[in-house]
């Protein structure tokens, strides 16, 4: 009996090591402990952003703007709705991306292509958005300085902000992810110049949450006011504030089989949240549609854009428009499907 | 499609009320055993957790035996500077299958208050434990609701804001290196929740331990790893603790 025990875990074992598509998705080692820890991930994100960055991240806008936002587009051979996303924020010319986390399976060549698409991405927003005044010299097509300070091609980055997901960490992809992204704990400001001749100023938080937890660091950062903005008065400076982050806090439906946030961090975080004056938290990880209002907080949890998990045509994106008295969202729809062999 | 899962959470419970224990940490026997109907389950505890630093508390929890097949039992739990406050009622009814074997029909309420984050937490759970010589397996479900609640200008608190989870699956596995009605036993778990709470999809795993001493008292214990994100493979440090605790019975 303990033979034919012994023999059938054996070749159970054997089936499971042995199933190439089971091993790419499910690493054992994985199920114990995550590649790259929390406290690694901030630590090195939180130094790059404020020591090499020196803070000096903002984007100035003139006007009423709008921002595109999706989630887990799980890239891996087929760039399809990343591209889409890419494009349609282009053509209706949105301030900014966020990516809510996921954004390829974590294996190297996937990250090549992602790295190869946003350089495309670039090129186009270049080609659109400035005008070249020199061989190696670039103007913002909105500049209207008489005497205008040029950017090199390489200073220039397109506009596509990330939030790191357990598909982009798993099996030491934090690598591969970090080398495009550098930060995954990190915050940006909106310099929004009204029709009045004032400004306002919106804030933007992306969170790592990634691992299921923020980690002792990310929380000790946040306590200490790391991400309560740039300005002496605090978060009362801010017109609009948004948070960005992998891991949903609410479940949509009882049969959803992926981690969300334990107990305490859950209300440490809608808890923060108020404390941040936040107008709309968004987050990914579940491939579900979440809507809820909780304390005066909106969170929205968008499904996955990815081409694999929702090959059908859908509203897998949402544009954020802001104005100086009135913020509202909309769905926007994703047209590429899978191609039928 | 939510309304019928509430309306049948809540009649079960209502039915498996009268009945009674969560025999928590403790793993050894747990039936009445003919003679005391009153038993007391004391432990201490200690840990650190990610968010709020180091802790520790006690619990208690008292279970009055009404018959061979019922019980009902109360406790209490205070984890000092995290800050948590909880206290519950569970009704158990006992289906013996052969004389090795028993099935636990457990209807639970538990009220936690996390005073941190001003967090109310009431927690309705209905789960069935299955306990053979050196397997053990709890399977049900927990309707959690969450409510954030301040205090005006007379001290009163009110509810500023709340939210019903969708319902959320109890599970636990273990297993002990000897007969459970040994006079000692050591053994491993997982399970998706502790005394005074039930994750979704975090699950915690661990050693448990208990000897029988003199005077009708047991001395049991275990170290509980709890995890977060383990379902999405990235199972990360969150909360370690270690827990020791007497039973008595009269």
């Amino acid at each position: 009996m303990k033979k034919k025990l012994s023999l059938f875990l054996l070749i159970g074992l054997s089936a499971l090591v042995s199933c190439q598509k089971l091993r790419e998705k499910i690493n054992p080692i994985g199920i114990l402990v995550a590649g790259t820890a929390v406290e690694d991930r901030v630590e090195m994100s939180n130094q790059f952003y404020k020591e090499i960055l020196e803070d000096k991240v903002w984007l100035v806008v003139k006007g009423d703007y709008s921002f595109l936002v999706g989630a887990d587009s799980h890239l891996t051979t087929d760039t399809g709705r990343l591209d889409e996303m890419l494009a349609i924020g282009l053509k209706d010319d949105d301030l900014f991306y966020a990516h809510l986390g996921d954004l390829a399976d974590t294996k190297a060549e996937y990250y090549y292509t992602l790295d190869s698409l946003l350089e495309e991405a670039k090129r186009r927003y270049v080609e659109k958005n400035f005008h070249q005044t020199g061989k190696y010299e670039w103007v913002a097509n909105t500049n209207q300085d008489k005497d205008p300070v040029p950017y090199t091609y390489d200073e220039i980055a397109i506009p596509f902000f990330p939030v790191v997901g357990n598909h982009d960490i798993t099996r030491n992809g934090w690598a591969l992810w970090s080398n495009i992204f550098h930060s995954s704990f990190y915050e940006i400001d909106v310099i929004n110049l009204l029709d009045n001749g004032k400004f306002a100023y919106d804030h933007l938080i992306f969170l790592d949450s990634a691992s299921g937890t923020l980690g002792k660091t990310q929380i000790d950062l946040i306590n200490k006011g790391v991400l309560d903005g740039k300005y002496d008065n605090g978060t009362s400076q801010y017109r609009y504030t948004f948070v960005f982050s992998h891991t949903n806090i609410f479940r949509p439906q009882f049969f959803e089989f992926a981690s969300t946030f334990t107990r305490e961090e859950t209300y440490f975080l809608l808890d923060q949240f108020e404390k941040w004056n936040v107008n709309i938290v968004f987050c990914g990880h579940v491939h579900t549609w979440d809507e809820r209002n909780f304390n005066g907080v909106h969170y929205l949890t968008l499904d996955s854009m990815c081409e694999q998990n929702n090959p059908n045509p859908g509203d897998y994106l949402v544009r954020i428009n802001v104005s100086d008295n009135e913020l509202s969202w909309e769905p926007v729809k994703m047209n590429y499907s899978i191609k039928k062999k | 499609m939510r309304f019928l899962q509430k309306s049948f959470l809540l009649v079960t419970f209502l039915l498996a009320l009268p009945s009674a224990a969560f025999a928590q940490a403790y793993s050894g026997e747990r039936k009445f055993d003919g003679v005391h109907y009153n038993e007391i389950n004391g432990s201490l505890f200690g840990g650190d957790n990610v968010v709020t630093g180091a802790f520790f508390g006690e619990n208690a929890i008292y279970t009055r035996h009404l018959s061979p097949r019922w019980s009902i039992s109360a406790g209490q739990q205070i984890q000092f500077l995290k800050n948590v406050f909880a206290i519950d009622v569970t009704g158990t009814y006992r289906i013996p299958v052969g004389k090795k074997v028993n099935i636990y029909l457990d209807g639970r309420f538990m009220f936690s208050h996390y005073q941190r984050w001003k967090v109310n937490e009431p927690v309705a759970n209905l789960s069935a434990y299955l306990e053979t010589s050196y397997f053990d397996l709890r399977w049900g479900w927990s309707y959690i609701r969450y409510h954030k609640v301040d205090v005006n200008e007379l001290y009163r608190s009110f509810t500023t804001a709340s939210y019903g989870e969708p319902l959320v699956m109890t599970l636990q596995l273990g297993v002990n290196i000897r007969p459970r009605y040994n006079r000692w036993n050591l053994g491993i778990f997982l399970r998706n929740f502790d005394q005074y709470y039930y994750e979704n999809w975090n699950i915690n795993w661990g050693i448990r331990f208990h000897c029988t001493l003199p005077l009708d008292m047991k001395l049991f214990g275990e170290l509980n790893v709890r995890p977060a994100g383990s379902i999405s493979q990235l199972a990360t440090r969150y909360e370690t603790s270690l827990k020791l605790g007497l039973k008595y019975v009269w």
